[in-house]
């Protein structure tokens, strides 16, 4: 009886915990247009109140037509990309064409839910043309489930811009308004003061964006600085 | 997102949190019992690594402390690893598996050099390799408990990486990891942000100074430590160096008796 | 050829001094005692034609199958032996699905051809590859699809090689097929005109009287994809030549 009560004083040895994942911040937001996709991404990795890089976008450029958003833990978002980069590469060679914008979605689907019980913890979103030249988003969670969409925001702001978007860009919550759609000028400002507000906000979302439109003509982008503390 | 203490926030809304175990609604297994602990603590530690950019190269710095929980048990490891004329790396956490990982890229370089094709690794490539190595074992839950950063000269112009251990990568003009990213990386990021293009001499002094900084304020420091700088005329290695220091300053301190 | 037969036909994985792999070549040969089979490509899509070899009246013509479908846009048509056709149009079928199942597009007919030419050089004495052959594939397969490029039709041989035709006979009639074919084809010919030109030039070749029985036909179009001609329909066609 005694000896049951000393040992249970006894607690297991201090251990530090294994974690194989982390949350590096990082916001992507993207809107499709007529004849253009726009996708936008701050440049902040950050890991608890650390701020590792203020130079670290979140968008990369698959082929000429597609860009991707991807945020979360950023050592899954490089190996994710990296394998996406090697995939497309493959493609291109077998098929003789680069992967259409439809097909890299469906591609990064089965991707991530190839890992399903042991996901990448990446929020993704695909912003590019389709095959009519017509501006196209897909959106994803981190298990492979996509949807097309005409805007999303991902990652760690998303919760303050979404609305933001839903009621400039889908002129819900507003009385006798129908949403129109926009011009890719008017997308850019609209993204700009979006980002401006969440950054007020969020610790994990700052320093600079990157502002991608992909159009006929190719992609162009522009940086535009946020908030730094 | 995420909570203070640096959890991940959950993937959806009420749903998993990555990293943890997850009871399925409605499911009855308890798989909390039958956890498997393949990863385990570091044992024999190295604490900060400072690096900073300058001119036409790099400077590193680690101390030469191999921690033992509190213990401070050895005062003489080498946490500096010069991998070729271009490129050093330098190693916090683990020492063991810093030296397993030391094996295999030096096998690696000697495996280059037998190729003899006058190919072989810069600091973008060992960073690359760092990481796929890390992220590997990370994914098997079997991680190499350090954090790396990668010094060198890549192309003719200044390369600093970070690698930690479960493969979370990047590249910046100044690093530091551990408490040395709370404690220097403010004093190296502020000098640089006043003055982009620092000289050697001032890179070094810089970092001499957090070296002295870190021995201060770090529990896990050592006034003893080993200073690389990297430029296109190859690796110095320079070290074990000594800070002097001045404790008269402690008597000042109240409020912590 | 069979003049300068020397060991060198011996190993599937041994060059003569010529160069040359005999047995791939002989391969190829065996696809010259097969039955015959057209393809022939126009603008709105692609016909398939070939002849069944019913060398019995107890034959239930029905079961000679000799166009398969690859995918609801690819079909294929063979001449060899039928039986090593088997494993390629598995592999054709499982790329195509595949290719679906993975970028959500219908897979092109290069690519499926392209797949099914990987596996007509994995042959050998002593492969450890599970599945692989120890001899050269004895088949010939013509590819028929539509495609974001349009009509495509692409031959296959044993020795793995694939090239894109406008109109391509295999087979024993080959020869005079292909000769047919050249006088016949022309850039702007209507796809009913490609499948009664088709079902004409077999009949030319065929030693048998040709008959619905005898003959398989399909088409490939963008509108309708893949279909097969009813017994109906074919009579229909041969009742015009």
């Amino acid at each position: 009886m005694a000896s049951a009560s000393v040992l249970s004083e006894y607690k297991a040895p201090i251990s530090a915990h294994f974690s194989p994942y982390d949350f590096n911040g990082g916001t992507v937001l993207a809107i499709a247009g007529n004849d253009f996709a726009l996708i936008a991404t701050d440049t902040r990795l950050s890991q608890g109140f650390a701020i590792h890089s203020r130079e670290c976008p979140k968008t990369f450029t698959l082929t000429n037509n597609t860009i991707l958003g991807c945020c979360g833990f950023h050592g899954d978002v490089l190996t994710l990309t990296k394998t996406l980069a090697a995939r497309l590469q493959i493609f291109e060679k077998d098929h003789n064409k680069p992967m259409p914008t439809a097909s890299i979605a469906a591609m990064l689907s089965t991707i991530l839910y190839y890992r399903r019980f042991f996901p990448y913890y990446t929020h993704n979103v695909v912003a590019g043309l389709d095959e009519e030249g017509k501006g196209c988003v897909y959106s994803f969670d981190p298990v492979g489930c996509y949807e097309k969409e005409s805007f999303r925001a991902k990652g760690s702001a998303s919760a303050m811009l979404q609305p933001l978007l839903d009621n400039q860009i889908g002129g819900k919550n507003q009385n006798g308004y129908t949403a129109q759609s926009l011009t890719s000028t008017q997308c850019v400002a609209l993204v700009k003061d979006v980002f401006t507000s969440a950054a007020e906000r969020d610790i994990y979302t700052g320093d600079n964006i990157i502002i991608s439109v992909v159009n006929k003509d190719g992609i162009k982008s522009e940086k535009f600085p946020l908030r730094r503390d | 997102m995420m909570s203070i203490n640096g959890s991940p926030g959950p993937l959806w809304t009420g749903g998993p949190i990555p990293g943890q175990f997850y009871n399925f609604p409605g499911g009855k297994s308890d798989s909390n019992n039958t956890q498997r602990v393949r990863s385990v603590n570091p044992i024999v530690t190295g604490t900060s690594v400072l690096a900073v950019q300058f001119k036409g190269g790099v400077v590193i710095a680690a101390d030469t402390l191999g921690s033992y929980g509190s213990l401070a048990k050895y005062r003489d490891l080498k946490r500096l690893l010069k991998v070729n004329d271009t490129t050093v790396i330098g190693a916090a956490g683990d020492y063991a598996d810093f030296q397993y990982m030391s094996n295999i890229i030096q096998q690696q370089v000697i495996n280059d050099e037998v190729i003899n094709d006058g190919f072989g690794y810069t600091p973008k490539s060992v960073h690359c390799l760092l990481t796929r190595i890390l992220y590997n074992r990370r994914s098997q839950f079997n991680p190499l408990w350090n954090t790396y950063i990668i010094a060198g000269i890549e192309e003719d112009q200044p390369y600093l990486g970070y690698v930690d251990k479960i493969g979370m990568a990047y590249e910046a003009p100044s690093l530091a990891c551990g408490f040395g990213a709370y404690v220097a990386l403010p004093i190296i990021r502020d000098a640089l942000e006043k003055k982009p293009d620092i000289s050697k001499d001032e890179a070094v002094a810089l970092i001499d100074r957090c070296m002295k900084l870190m021995y201060y304020r770090d529990a896990r420091a050592l006034n003893k430590y080993q200073l690389a700088v990297i430029t296109k005329d190859g690796v110095d290695i320079k070290g074990p160096i000594i800070s002097e220091t001045n404790w008269e300053v402690a008597h000042m301190i109240r409020g912590y008796e | 050829m069979f003049l300068t037969r020397s060991e060198y036909d011996r190993g599937v994985n041994t060059f003569s001094p010529e160069g040359r792999l005999f047995q791939v070549e002989y391969a190829i040969e065996a696809i010259k005692l097969g039955s015959t089979a057209i393809g022939l490509k126009t603008n709105e899509g692609v016909v398939l034609a070939v002849e069944k070899r019913v060398t019995s009246s107890l034959i239930e013509a029905g079961s000679i199958e000799k166009i398969m479908e690859v995918d609801k846009h690819i079909a294929c048509a063979m001449s060899g032996l039928i039986a090593d056709s088997k494993t390629l149009i598995d592999k054709a079928r499982v790329e195509a699905q595949n290719h679906w199942f993975t970028y959500n597009e219908n897979m092109g007919v290069e690519g499926v051809t392209q797949a099914v030419s990987n596996l007509a050089l994995q042959f050998g004495d002593d492969d450890p590859d599970p599945g692989a052959m120890s001899r050269p594939f004895g088949v010939a397969l013509l590819f028929a699809g539509v495609d974001e490029k349009g009509p495509r039709l692409f031959h296959m041989d044993p020795s793995g090689t694939f090239i894109q035709y406008d109109g391509k006979a295999i087979g024993s009639g080959s020869e005079g097929a292909q000769q047919a074919l050249q006088e016949v084809y022309h850039k702007s010919m209507t796809l009913k005109e490609a499948c009664k030109a088709a079902l004409t030039i077999l009949k030319q070749v065929m030693e048998e009287k040709l008959n619905s029985t005898n003959v398989e036909m399909c088409t490939v179009t963008p509108q309708n994809l893949f279909r097969m001609f009813t017994k109906e329909e074919l009579e229909d066609i041969i009742r015009e030549i």
